[in-house]
């Protein structure tokens, strides 16, 4: 027996019991579009994380004080404050001349809250770093109006500023901060360049800053040290020999700070790949029992649809009698019912999917974007069929060895 | 022209040729067949030790009264149903060795089987009805649908393709099983009182499209408890309690 006969079959035997069929869905149909939607929420989730935190797009990586193992829990803490040193601008040099595979390499000292004013208007609480002029580049730094500062800027300490478009907004609400003047703690500044906002990141506002260069930072705030503690930025001179690059950059500061071979590192080194490695480890589990309860859902509604078949195959054995008594052989009963389940759940799959993806339009629009990929809509449907042939096989295979006169008296 | 090991086709006493291991020519042969139903701890045999053979276009017969045995022996020519004992050649064909799948192959290919409830798929229209043993056989659906409707056609019921079952008489739903059985060109037709369910003007019907189709070549075997039914054919046998009375050949 041909396939697309056994298919025309399985349809017209769905057909003829529309509304059971609706009904017997409703499980695999809710479960399927519960399992879409968190993933879906899921994969929202981790594409913010990627663009916002991890800066995936950027591929630079960081050197700083502390690992992201340090800050496993408070005695790992204790421990990597006594161990870690900070590190300091001469570590820098020291590394910059001896990286052959990095190729932008700059540092920046970690932001201090100030008060801000412009005539009368004051902002309180505003983070203001410093940093060295091609952390600009590294960053991808969007610049909405003038420029970034320079090396000369940087090297004679002006006082000159890069700020957030908010910083830009508030101070100066006709749009003409570039060439403005600021104080910083009642030292002016010259706006150089507004950055392109960015909005906010987990409900943080990401546009109130200030950078300025990292020599003047260190002349006006004071040494670069505890909270303003100096960290190093570099990318790779060739993205496929990133992890290389991350590696030697970590093997010069092991040699800079004098470790054995099998110590553990005294400073930390941050890749996008360690901040979704992180992500996978805080939410992993998180995300496993999201998308396991929902599945649950699924599982019964598949217990739901063996049930109906085995229903069916009762109600149907005359007509598998029949069949039998005109040729059908084993295979082709058995198909014709496994077909008719494994149909019969994918439309089930596709309608959870067109609720998950309704359901998303929604969620994206009031809470969080959320993503609807390809590869969940097509695993939701192998899924489906898969419940579809867990479901069918018994059903089925009871029906192919019904003995052909037996279901022949049946009725 | 006979070589040795051929059997004659005629009524055979029991015992009579299980004393050699010949393989009989004939299209169907049986022998020393029993068919057992076990009811609990009681055994009914409806058939017991039944050996016959039939050739080729002949036109054969079965009567006998109720609870006799006749459907039971229908079913085991029909290899819908397995004897308890004994053996059953088809196309010389041993079909206690055949597999599952064979076994399907012959119910498809070689038996037209016509029941007396007819047995049709019920949210089927007749011409789907006649094109599922094709479907089957494999056929492809062009060829399907001309072979059915030449069959439909062939038994007057080409005005009725499209109709399912319940918008259709008892004779028409006959003649839709009949153009089923014979849609596949099989060996055999085997009918199971097929004029049970019928008024007499229109089994008689039934009875004249049988002739015909014996006329055109067909081998056919009827099963039937009326004797102007059993009469129509051109040998008749005999069954009471499961045991072959007689074996008899009408002078036509
Ligand atoms: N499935 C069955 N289980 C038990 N007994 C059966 C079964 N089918 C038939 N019989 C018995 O076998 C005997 C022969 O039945 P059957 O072949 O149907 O007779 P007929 O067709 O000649 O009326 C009867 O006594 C009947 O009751
Ligand atoms: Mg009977």
């Amino acid at each position: 027996m041909k396939f697309i006969e056994t298919l025309k079959l399985a349809a017209a035997a769905i057909w003829a019991h529309k509304l059971r069929s609706a009904l017997t869905l409703l499980g695999m149909v809710i479960g399927v579009a519960a399992v879409v939607v968190v993933v879906s929420l899921i994969q929202g989730f981790n594409a913010y994380i990627d663009e916002k935190i991890a800066n995936i797009g950027a591929k630079s990586y960081t050197i700083g004080r502390f690992s992201m193992d340090d800050f496993k829990d408070t005695d790992s803490i204790a421990a990597a404050q006594r161990r870690n040193k900070e590190l300091t601008l001469e570590d820098f040099e020291f590394l910059k001349t001896r990286l052959t595979l990095t190729d932008k390499f700059a540092a920046g000292a970690r932001p201090q809250r100030a008060q801000i004013k412009r005539g009368n208007e004051i902002l309180q609480d505003v983070a203001i770093d410093g940093k060295q002029p091609l952390m600009g580049d590294i960053e991808k730094v969007d610049v909405a109006d003038g420029r970034y500062f320079t090396d000369v800027e940087n090297n004679e300490a002006a006082r000159v500023a890069f700020i957030g478009s908010d910083v830009a907004d508030k101070l100066f609400p006709n749009g003409d901060a570039v060439g403005g003047e600021i104080f910083i703690n009642s030292l002016p500044y010259r706006v150089v360049g507004v950055r392109t906002a960015k909005g906010t990141v987990f409900g943080m506002p990401q546009d109130t800053f200030v950078t300025v260069p990292l020599m003047s930072y260190r002349r006006n705030f004071g040494a670069l040290r505890n909270w303003r503690s100096v960290y190093f930025q570099g990318t790779a001179k060739d993205d496929k020999q990133f992890e290389d690059a991350v590696d030697e950059a970590k093997q010069w500061m092991r040699v800079r700070r004098g470790l054995e071979k099998g110590e553990k590192d005294n400073f930390g080194v941050f890749t996008p790949d360690s901040i979704t490695g992180l992500r996978d480890r805080l939410f992993g589990t998180i995300f496993i029992v999201a998308i396991a309860v929902p599945a649950i859902a699924l599982v019964i509604g598949a217990i739901v649809v063996m049930n109906i078949m085995l229903v069916s195959v009762t109600e149907r054995t005359k007509e598998i009698g029949i069949r039998k008594a005109l040729g059908a052989r084993r295979a082709d009963i058995l198909k014709q019912f496994l077909v008719e389940a494994v149909v019969l759940t994918i439309i089930g799959g596709f309608a959870g999917v067109v609720i998950a993806w309704l359901l998303g339009i929604v969620v994206s629009m009031y809470v969080i974007q959320t993503y609807l990929s390809l590869g969940a809509i097509g695993l939701a449907i192998l899924f489906s069929g898969g419940a579809g042939v867990a479901a069918g096989i018994f059903p089925a295979w009871k029906a192919a060895r019904l003995d052909p006169i037996e279901a022949l008296r049946a009725d | 022209m006979e070589s040795p090991t051929t059997v004659e086709p005629q009524a055979l006493e029991h015992g009579d040729l299980l004393a050699h291991d010949a393989v009989p020519a004939a299209l169907i042969s049986m022998r020393d067949i029993w068919r057992t139903y076990e009811m609990g701890a009681e055994q009914l045999h409806a058939l017991r030790g039944v050996s016959f053979d039939v050739q080729r276009g002949e036109y054969l017969a079965i009567i006998g009264p109720s609870g006799s045995g006749k459907s039971t022996l229908m079913n085991l020519i029909g290899c819908l149903d397995t004897p308890s004992q004994g053996r059953y050649w088809i196309n010389s064909k041993l079909v206690s060795e055949m597999d599952d799948d064979e076994l399907a192959r012959i119910r498809n290919q070689e038996i037209g089987f016509v029941f007396q409830t007819f047995n049709l798929l019920a949210r089927a229209t007749a011409l789907h009805n006649v094109e599922l043993p094709l479907i089957y056989a494999g056929i492809s659906s062009a060829e399907r649908h001309e072979r059915a409707e030449r069959a439909l056609r062939n038994v007057e019921l080409g005005d009725r393709m499209t109709h399912r079952p319940n918008e259709l008489s008892g004779g028409q739903r006959q003649r839709v099983a009949i153009a089923r059985a014979l849609v596949n060109n099989p060996s055999i037709l085997l009918a199971d009182e097929p004029t049970g369910a019928l008024d007499t003007k229109t089994s008689y019907e039934i009875m004249e499209l049988f002739e015909r189709l014996h006329e055109a070549g067909n081998t056919i075997i009827v099963v039937t408890h009326e004797h102007d039914i059993a009469a129509r054919a051109h040998r008749i046998i005999h069954i009471r309690d499961g045991q072959i009375e007689r074996d008899e050949r009408v002078e036509k």
